[in-house]
């Protein structure tokens, strides 16, 4: 069963409850405050819900924060269709921003194609993290590899195969020690 | 890994050079205390700088309140409790001065000493010291004398030049080998510092295993011609194979820190402050290079490495 966190502002959210309710739902209402961002973060939910007329800009920088710092799925009911709005809440990593329509009847699908937008969404931003990762690591080995070149008078190959020793003697990866190297250098600059 | 010493800071002159200004640091994560150092200044005589400048040779200073140090609260805040300050003079001259503060925290061993020489009997005895946990052992070398090129300080003091016993609890020639053994002392350096005419003063820093002094120390020299450095000896508790390529290195004057540091006479800090240090990849990531000078000219550099 899902936890869900709803967030109430100025709309009555009497039927978007009973909906979650009777739809199996653990829901927890609160209030919208200044300090949202803190108190999803100690509820730990497994969905936040949003029902309100239009999303505040500073509600929206926050919900990026969160996407950040520990990013779960969020769906957003509101009546502001205005496209910078929009943008702002896709930006803001928002699983789902629904115009003009509540949906109680639809709910449980919503909130199953939000989870699970959330998760291929995190998939993609692992991969894409894990890409970066991996080109910053060749970056720094390139790094290291041009200082033993310049301070140990190696060959590449030299060098490469001094940087992947000095790794498995340490236990740690090619890119940490690259790293290692780096920061030496960086001693004698 | 815990280091003996927890904040080095260098003080040069201002431009009037009447008074220190903060020249540069390694605060670790004591963020408060690094802002509260970086606006002071210290006059001639003021302050724990002031005060090694004006006394000629180091000072120790064993606790911070009631006594002439400026940033007691920030330094009580931050844990820390005692300070070393070494001033660097070339001739009459400063040049800098180098501070070491330490804490009070538990398994704290180690020891940085001040030995000054009596010319007269050719020997020398600790005048200030700080031991953190190893009060016997402070006891004892408290009470000792120890002749002109024997022991650490002795052979410093014959040299001129740094000397550095990697495995001191063994060696013969360390006078009190069997108190360091039983202390858990496994390093020690030292260093000439403020050379006056017949007054010598030697700093010994002994590191123990579990509070080194520094993650690695190394001393370079002069090449013959005098035209590069090299270096002569390095230590660090645990074997350093990395360490140890780029003590092959030779380093011309003005070239890189360790270039600086003899281009200028002035010690220098270098490497990354602190900010993005990773400790499990245990890398040295910031050095202190002190220059030993001696009639104006230098002899050696020691760096320590953290």
């Amino acid at each position: 069963m899902l936890n869900v966190l709803l967030i109430e502002s100025d709309r009555d959210n009497t039927l978007l409850e009973n909906s979650l309710k009777g739809q199996g739902f653990k829901c927890l209402k609160i209030l919208s405050q200044p300090n949202i961002l803190a108190v999803i973060k100690e509820v730990a939910p497994d969905i936040v819900i949003f029902n309100l007329d239009t999303p505040p800009p500073k509600l929206l920088a926050d919900l990026q924060t969160l996407n950040q710092q520990a990013a779960m799925p969020v769906v957003m009911f509101a009546n502001d269709g205005n496209s910078d709005t929009i943008n702002q809440a896709i930006k803001a990593q928002i699983s789902a921003y629904i115009i003009d329509s509540l949906g109680h009847l639809r709910i449980g699908s919503i909130i199953n194609v939000a989870v699970a937008r959330f998760k291929h969404q995190q998939t993609l931003n692992n991969a894409l993290e894990e890409a970066r990762a991996k080109l910053e690591d060749r970056k720094q080995i390139d790094r290291a590899k041009a200082i033993l070149m310049k301070t140990q008078n190696f060959t590449e190959d030299e060098a490469y195969h001094t940087l992947r020793k000095l790794a498995m003697d340490r236990n740690i990866t090619l890119g940490e020690m690259a790293k290692n190297v780096i920061a030496m250098s960086e001693l004698f600059k | 890994m815990k280091t003996f010493i927890k904040v080095t800071e260098i003080w040069i002159p201002d431009k009037e050079r009447t008074a220190l200004e903060f020249g540069s640091g390694l605060y670790g994560d004591l963020t408060d205390f690094k802002a509260a150092s970086e606006q002071q200044q210290f006059a001639y005589n003021e302050g724990l700088p002031g005060k090694a400048w004006a006394a000629g040779h180091p000072i120790v200073l064993a606790k911070f309140e009631h006594s002439y140090f400026k940033r007691t609260a920030a330094a009580k805040s931050a844990g820390l409790t005692c300070g070393i300050a070494i001033p660097v003079f070339s001739g009459d001259f400063l040049m800098a001065v180098v501070v070491f503060l330490c804490g009070d925290d538990k398994d704290h061993a180690g020891a940085i000493e001040v030995w000054r020489n009596n010319p007269e009997q050719n020997s020398l005895k600790v005048m200030d010291g700080y031991y953190g946990t190893l009060q016997h052992f402070e006891a004892i070398s408290r009470q000792i004398n120890v002749p002109e090129g024997q022991g650490l300080s002795g052979l410093a003091l014959a040299s001129g030049m740094p000397v550095l016993i990697d495995d001191i609890s063994q060696a013969d020639t360390f006078i009190r080998a069997a108190d360091a053994r039983q202390a858990g002392i496994s390093m020690g350096i030292g260093i000439p510092v403020s050379d006056h005419p017949g007054q010598s003063y030697i700093m010994t820093f002994l590191s123990a295993k579990a509070t080194p002094i520094a993650k690695r120390i190394q001393i370079w020299i002069p090449d013959r011609q005098g035209k590069q450095l090299v270096c002569q000896q390095g230590y660090s508790k645990n074997s350093n194979e990395l360490a140890k390529m780029f003590e092959t290195i030779t380093i011309n004057k003005g070239v890189g820190a360790l270039g600086r540091v003899w281009l200028t006479g002035m010690p220098v800090i270098s490497g990354n402050h602190g900010l993005d240090y990773k400790p499990e990849l245990d890398s040295l990531s910031s050095m202190l290079a002190i220059p030993v000078i001696a009639q104006g000219r230098l002899k050696a550099i020691v760096s320590f490495l953290f």
